[in-house]
């Protein structure tokens, strides 16, 4: 085992090693290019397509140089401006002037802070990409100079066009899910961090208010447990419970999924494809719609709590101490101790089918020659369980597990539908903060945003999420899916 | 500069524009407004070119008939063409939508006027300085007009004036005197084995106990935060009181969905609610189907009425529509007499409008004239956001009996914390 780690740690101390010198190398190549280069690489520093013209390339120079004059354009009508209060995000507030004779408005227009954090975004990140572009630009200008020293072919533009069509056609196909990646994903991403650190919230909201950067005053709301915060407060007790929530609601089903499988595929049982399918139909049923109807069965005037109370459930429960004594009923879902006991409950009625269906895939293709040659060492029924069958699994489903745990603490749907509208904190510290118990931060972040409008601190929640995820899924990848992995399992 | 340069040429010249069209405009007949309305009316309707585009946002509920009157009128301004869309928006979340994005929100909305500061905070409606169809501040009630104005400001127009609560009860059970007190309606309801129920864990109605008392709950100038002093001399009282209620085992908490549903099964034979349960009220009473103002409850020996919040439903003009002069125009007639007691005639909602609320019809509604009993006692509601989740908390505590047996005084302090608290 001791070894296994060393080599781990010195994979991922090589990864770094190896990130770093490609930098530096990027680097140099780009000053050799610089030094080194003829007239044309140094002039294709001012104009891009100088490198291409001193080639005779003249299509791609003529492109190239079109590409950025363009983005000269771009920085003069749309960066310079946007950039330029970039830095206040805005000063001037939109005020209006009716009148009453004409019936209209006369608008002085106000800066839109979001837009122009928007926009200065974009700017930013076009301006960083034509960058990189322009680096490369002069590297392949010297690429050029050389393969022309060397008195190689020199590609023409219907031979370039031709070879993204063929030989480097990954190019081709890459870019449009690329730029779908960078519109999606990046951007959005990069504003969302950018927001953590503005003070937009309710009473700076664009467009008729503004909204400017305020540091890491937010971070610090959030993360001090001082007792004038109540976020602070709220942020550690919900962190607390996303966490709990997470483990559980994870390990119960994957541990719930196999047995159920187990006992599906043992031999005893009959029918095993009529009891499969009658899992497998829950969870044709949309997951909201089950939990919408459990709510209602489980409320403190459902039909669950009739049942127990008739039968004298309650009562015996008010005896042993787990309801108090003032209630009528079991509080499943509207105190904080039953709740999270019910919503890990719940989930597993939901969640163990899907589990079920995997573990039965992998239990059927498990060797049957290692169980029998257990058998034969005289291992019984548990043994082997214990030693063969939850090794082989947990060797299979080990990355989904922790895929599974990082998707659970931001599963929404459960905590949400069970507990919105419903569940009231009797923790004033926590109603301060707009926070209950039974809270994921996820479910947090929503009403925040959404009943709130506390766009900053919702980012700065949001980007605390994101660390714990990427965490996680970086131990899950470098654990699980690292090099040699198919010879460990024996 | 440039840009200021070039609005203020565009505002001379659109003056410039109306006026020359004003002359030769052919005149509107208004529905009584001044000869100035007219004229504003008539330069308008000149200055329109092209059709004029409109959405608007009314509950569901309220869809046929808005549609009915949107019809009336495009039909009164023959010259003009009209393409107004008409959206479902509940008023009790319209700003949850508008603010989202307001510049993508309808013309004209329809909101609940508890509303108001965060969409006037927000810039989205458009400041109500002039009026051209009837007297908005003066045509409806004094109360209504107050929901709809901001620092002095009006800036929406009322539509109805039932969006408060007070008592329904069954006459079978509770004389018109029980229904005076809470005390004497608890005793009538333990004879009878019934139960009063009311949304103690819900800040809207717990109010009605801490202001009956005389405590005090603000917003501040900012239109965000809160002042609230039910932490002061007095408030511990308070809190006592509905604990003691509560204890009775005849007062319960329950939400509105619940109290629906121990309606129409006969569990309880009174509820704090407002004119949306009237309909499930009357059909589990029948005959016996009554209402009344809040009683008075028992505050540490001293029979004291229960206040409320009066809520009002508004019709707003979004700041940012492009045909403002159209949406206010649309907005009045949405909003006018004949307009509310349509109404009140399609939807049994209770007008603001001062003719329309007096006519019999209207007068002869049980929940109508009830609310109409407890406006005296009612205030608007004017608060910041921080004011609900603290406020549910405290009334869950108090209507489970404060479990854990904390200070009532700390109870408040820190509820009032939450309260207070700035906009994080």
């Amino acid at each position: 085992m001791a070894s296994k780690h060393e080599v781990h740690a010195s994979n991922t101390r090589e990864a770094f090693a190896n990130f770093f010198k490609g930098i530096g190398e990027y680097f140099s190549d780009f000053g050799k290019a610089i030094t080194k280069g003829d007239i044309g690489v140094k002039l294709s520093t001012i104009f891009m397509g100088a490198g291409y013209f001193a080639r005779k390339k003249y299509i791609v120079g003529i492109l190239a140089t079109l590409f950025e004059a363009l983005f000269v354009v771009m920085c003069i009508f749309y960066a310079a401006p946007n950039l330029a209060k970039f830095g206040t995000l805005g000063t001037t507030v939109r005020s209006t002037q009716f009148d009453p004779v004409t019936m209209q408005n006369t608008v002085i227009k106000g800066d839109n802070s979001f837009l122009i954090l928007l926009n200065s975004v974009i700017a930013l990140f076009l301006i960083f990409v034509f960058i990189l572009l322009w680096i490369h630009n002069i590297k392949r200008a010297y690429e050029l100079q050389q393969d022309s020293e060397k008195g190689m072919h020199i590609n023409t533009f219907v031979e370039d066009v031709k070879s993204l069509v063929n030989g480097r056609f990954n190019i081709t196909l890459l870019t449009l899910p690329t730029i779908g990646v960078i519109l999606m994903n990046v951007i959005p991403i990069l504003i969302l961090i950018a927001i953590a650190f503005t003070n937009y919230d309710q009473q700076h909201m664009p467009p008729s208010a503004l909204f400017t950067w305020v540091g890491i005053t937010n971070f610090k709301n959030i993360l001090s447990l001082s007792n004038n915060s109540a976020f602070g407060y709220a942020f550690f007790k919900v962190l607390g419970w996303t966490l709990v929530w997470a483990f559980f609601s994870t390990f119960t089903c994957f541990l719930g999924g196999i047995v159920m499988a187990k006992l599906i595929t043992y031999r005893k049982v009959k029918f095993p494809k009529f009891w499969r399918t009658l899992f497998v139909v829950t969870i044709a049923v949309p997951q909201f719609v089950t939990l919408l109807l459990v709510r209602y069965f489980f409320g403190d005037t459902g039909i669950v709590n009739s049942i127990c109370s008739s039968i004298g459930v309650t009562d015996f429960l008010k005896t042993i101490g787990l309801v108090k004594s003032h209630l009528t009923y079991i509080p499943f879902l509207t105190s904080p101790g039953w709740s999270k006991f019910m919503i890990v409950m719940i989930n597993i009625w939901v969640g163990v089918p899907y589990q079920m269906l995997v573990a039965t895939g992998v239990l059927i293709n498990i060797p049957e020659s290692q169980v029998e040659s257990a058998k034969l060492d005289g291992a019984n029924a548990w043994q082997i369980f214990w030693h063969v069958t939850m090794p082989y699994v947990m060797f299979v489903e080990g990355p989904t597990l922790i895929t599974d745990f990082v998707r659970n603490i931001n599963n929404f749907n459960v905590i949400y539908l069970l507990t919105q509208d419903t569940f009231v904190t009797t923790n004033q510290q926590l109603a301060n903060a707009n926070a209950k118990e039974v809270d994921l931060l996820v479910t947090w972040l929503f009403r925040l945003t959404n009943d709130y409008y506390n766009y900053k601190m919702a980012s700065v929640i949001g980007i605390i999420v994101f660390i714990i995820c990427a965490v996680f899924s970086l131990i899950a990848f470098s654990k699980f899916l690292s090099g040699g992995r198919e010879e460990s399992y024996q | 500069m440039k840009m200021r340069k070039f609005v203020a040429l565009a505002a001379v010249a659109s003056l410039l524009i109306g006026a020359l069209a004003g002359c030769s405009g052919t005149a509107d007949e208004g529905n009584g407004g001044s000869a100035a309305s007219d004229d504003a009316i008539a330069n308008l309707i000149a200055n329109t070119s092209g059709t004029v585009s409109l959405t608007v946002w009314a509950s569901e509920e309220d869809q046929a008939y808005t549609q009915g009157l949107i019809d009336e009128f495009i039909a009164q301004y023959p010259d003009v063409s009209f393409d107004i869309q008409l959206g479902s928006e509940s008023e009790s979340t319209c700003k949850d939508t508008v603010l989202t994005d307001i510049e993508a929100a309808a013309d004209v909305f329809a909101f609940a006027d508890d509303q108001i500061n965060a969409l006037v905070d927000a810039g989205a409606l458009q400041p109500i300085s002039a009026f051209y169809t009837y007297d908005v501040a003066a045509e409806n009630a004094g109360g209504a007009v107050d929901a709809a104005t901001v620092n002095g400001q009006l800036y929406a127009y009322p539509m109805t004036a039932d969006n408060g609560y007070f008592m329904f009860y069954d006459s079978s059970v509770f004389t018109a005197d029980d229904v005076q007190s809470l005390d004497s309606m608890v005793a009538a309801a333990q004879a009878a084995g019934t139960k009063i129920a009311m949304d103690l864990s819900n800040g809207w109605y717990l109010y009605s106990f801490f202001a009956g008392a005389g405590l005090e709950l603000n917003l501040n100038d900012d239109g965000v935060t809160n002042t609230c002093t039910w932490n002061a001399a007095g408030g511990t009282d308070v809190a006592q009181a509905i604990m003691d209620y509560v204890a009775t085992g005849v007062v319960v908490n329950m939400t509105d969905d619940e109290q629906a549903t121990a309606l129409a099964n006969g569990e309880v034979s009174a509820c704090v609610n407002g004119t949306w349960r009237a309909e499930t009220a009357e059909n589990a009473w029948g005959a016996n189907y009554a209402a009344a103002k809040l009683p008075t409850y028992n505050l540490a020996g001293t029979q004291t009425q229960m206040s409320s919040f009066s809520g009002c439903k508004l019709v707003g003009v979004n700041a940012y529509s492009d045909q403002i002069g159209w949406s206010m125009l649309l907005a009045e007639y949405l909003t006018n007499e004949a307009a509310q007691v349509g109404r009140f005639n399609a939807r049994g909602l209770g007008p603001s409008n001062i003719a329309a609320a007096s006519s019999p019809d209207v007068q002869a509604n049980p929940a109508i004239a009830a609310l109409a009993a407890q406006a005296d006692y009612a205030t608007p509601q004017r608060v910041g956001g921080n004011y609900w989740a603290p406020a549910q908390t405290l009334g869950e505590i108090l209507s489970s009996g404060n479990p854990d047996g904390i200070d009532l005084q700390t109870l408040l302090d820190t509820a009032v914390e939450g309260i207070e608290a700035p906009v994080a």
